[in-house]
């Protein structure tokens, strides 16, 4: 068996009425790609966000290289809340809406955090966000105000700016799912690089053939459970349930009404 | 009687040392009625406190459910039944802020509001919390946009410091009554004074267009 990387445990949330998470637990090994598909509102946004603890889970714990953050009714003990802000800069996190900050500029998006939190001199993080914005394609615009990139760009200039602070973890909600369909494949090649250096993901993601190439495992949730995982071959060619039948079926429909 | 304006030129060297101090009570009392409205606008979205936010919206419709005239002389006469003696220009610095103060929290709060929760997010998942979360990221951004709204409550600051003469603070127009009291050609005095205060006003409206010209220009 591979060893525990990061441990999701009995994580539970409620939106009013509605839960967005049921006792779901993962675990995932250091180096795996996992992609989260399910419908929407089925809570795969939440699980990503209750991870870091940005949408704080009403009970269950999360585990990172031993180190546990969260508790049976929620609550944070005082040294665990001092280890969040740590804790949260291991894990990288990207978003739809990219959340690009437009005051500063391409680099100094990707500065900010290594000099606030990581405590970098600005001789130290300037290279590193060069070298970063480099592999993503995005050396010529580092002086660019966020407001003149495309997407695509904004989202690779997300992703450089959370790579910036070494992230042990990154998790993607929905990384191309703002984008214009011709700028998707700029942000997937870079996820892909990610991928062959070994980074451990997350990825909520509609990008079913992505999912399958780069996915080790696919997990499907719907109303805030996981309802099936496994290897992509096995949860996309032959579905178990109902659910995750219906689900494919509904996503094949739609793509083939965008073909014709 | 005819309008000499010789009376206005030789008023004017005393009333300029009175626009300077003009300036000097509306720059004060506006710095500091931003540095309070910054840090009720950080409290009460950080704190989420229902009594806090009760007391501030207790004391924002106070201020603006009264006169100013009223609020200066309040704290001019009350501070002293309370044993503390400030004297006519701290007092009158001290009105000014506090009145001001209640306009500029709702200023920062628009501003605040084009703020999208995302950019909260993207800092906290980087480890960026507290107070640094506050200055690096979201009030560059609150004043970014309340840049407009801001330079026009400066203008009513400098405007209002005029009502600080009838409390005894020396500013321009309360140089300028000296000065037609004592030569009893208020009209051309007040035409004087009537011209600097309108200057002044001038070049800061105006700033408020170059500053944000220049922000956007650094954006755009």
């Amino acid at each position: 068996m591979k060893s525990k990387f990061l441990e999701i445990k009995e994580l539970n949330k409620k939106f009013g009425p509605i839960n967005a998470l049921k006792n779901v637990s993962l675990n995932i090994s250091k180096g795996e790609v996992i992609c989260i598909i399910g419908p929407s509102g089925c809570g795969k946004s939440t699980l990503l966000r209750a991870i870091n603890w940005l949408t704080p889970p009403d009970s269950g714990m999360v585990k990172l290289e031993g180190k546990i953050i969260g508790s049976e009714n929620g609550k944070l003990s005082i040294e665990q809340s001092k280890l969040l802000n740590d804790f949260r800069a291991r894990m990288g996190m990207v978003f739809q809406q990219f959340n690009v900050w437009p005051h500063l500029n391409v680099l100094e998006n990707v500065i900010k955090a290594q000099i606030v939190v990581a405590k970098r001199s600005r001789e130290v993080a300037e290279p590193k966000a060069i070298k970063i914005l480099s592999d993503v394609g995005l050396k010529d615009k580092i002086d660019e105000w966020p407001d003149n990139l495309s997407g695509g760009q904004k989202q690779r200039l997300a992703i450089a700016r959370s790579l910036a602070m070494d992230p042990v973890l990154m998790l993607l909600d929905e990384p191309t799912s703002a984008l214009d369909p011709e700028l998707v494949g700029e942000v997937l090649s870079v996820l892909r690089n990610l991928v062959n250096e070994g980074m451990t993901m997350l990825i909520v993601t509609h990008e079913l053939g992505f999912a399958s190439k780069f996915g080790d495992r696919i997990v499907f949730m719907d109303g805030g459970e996981i309802i099936e995982e496994g290897a992509p071959n096995i949860i996309l060619k032959s579905p178990k349930t109902d659910r995750l039948k219906l689900f494919l079926e509904k996503l094949d429909i739609t793509s083939l009404k965008e073909k014709h | 009687m005819k309008f000499d304006i010789s009376y206005t030129f030789d008023a004017i060297p005393r009333l300029l040392e009175g626009a300077f101090i003009t300036m000097q009570v509306a720059i004060l009392g506006f710095t500091l009625s931003v540095l309070l409205a910054t840090i009720i606008t950080i409290a009460r979205t950080s704190l989420r406190s229902k009594i806090l936010n009760f007391i501030i919206a207790f004391y924002i419709s106070f201020i603006r459910g009264t006169p100013i005239l009223v609020q200066i002389f309040l704290i001019y006469y009350v501070l002293p039944v309370f044993g503390l003696n400030l004297g006519p220009f701290t007092a009158g610095i001290l009105a000014i802020t506090l009145n001001s103060a209640a306009f500029v929290t709702e200023i920062l709060r628009g501003g605040l509001a084009s703020v999208p929760v995302g950019q909260f997010e993207a800092a906290k998942s980087l480890g960026i919390s507290g107070f640094a979360l506050w200055r690096k990221i979201i009030l560059p951004q609150t004043f970014i946009t309340s840049i407009p709204p801001l330079v026009n409550e400066f203008t009513m600051v400098l405007k209002a410091t005029a009502l600080l003469s009838l409390i005894t603070v020396v500013e321009l127009m309360r140089v300028s009554q000296q000065i037609y009291s004592a030569n009893y050609h208020p009209v051309e005095v007040l035409s004087g004074t009537f011209i600097i205060y309108f200057l002044m006003c001038f070049v800061v409206s105006r700033s408020s267009a170059f500053l944000e010209k220049r922000l956007k220009v650094k954006r755009a």
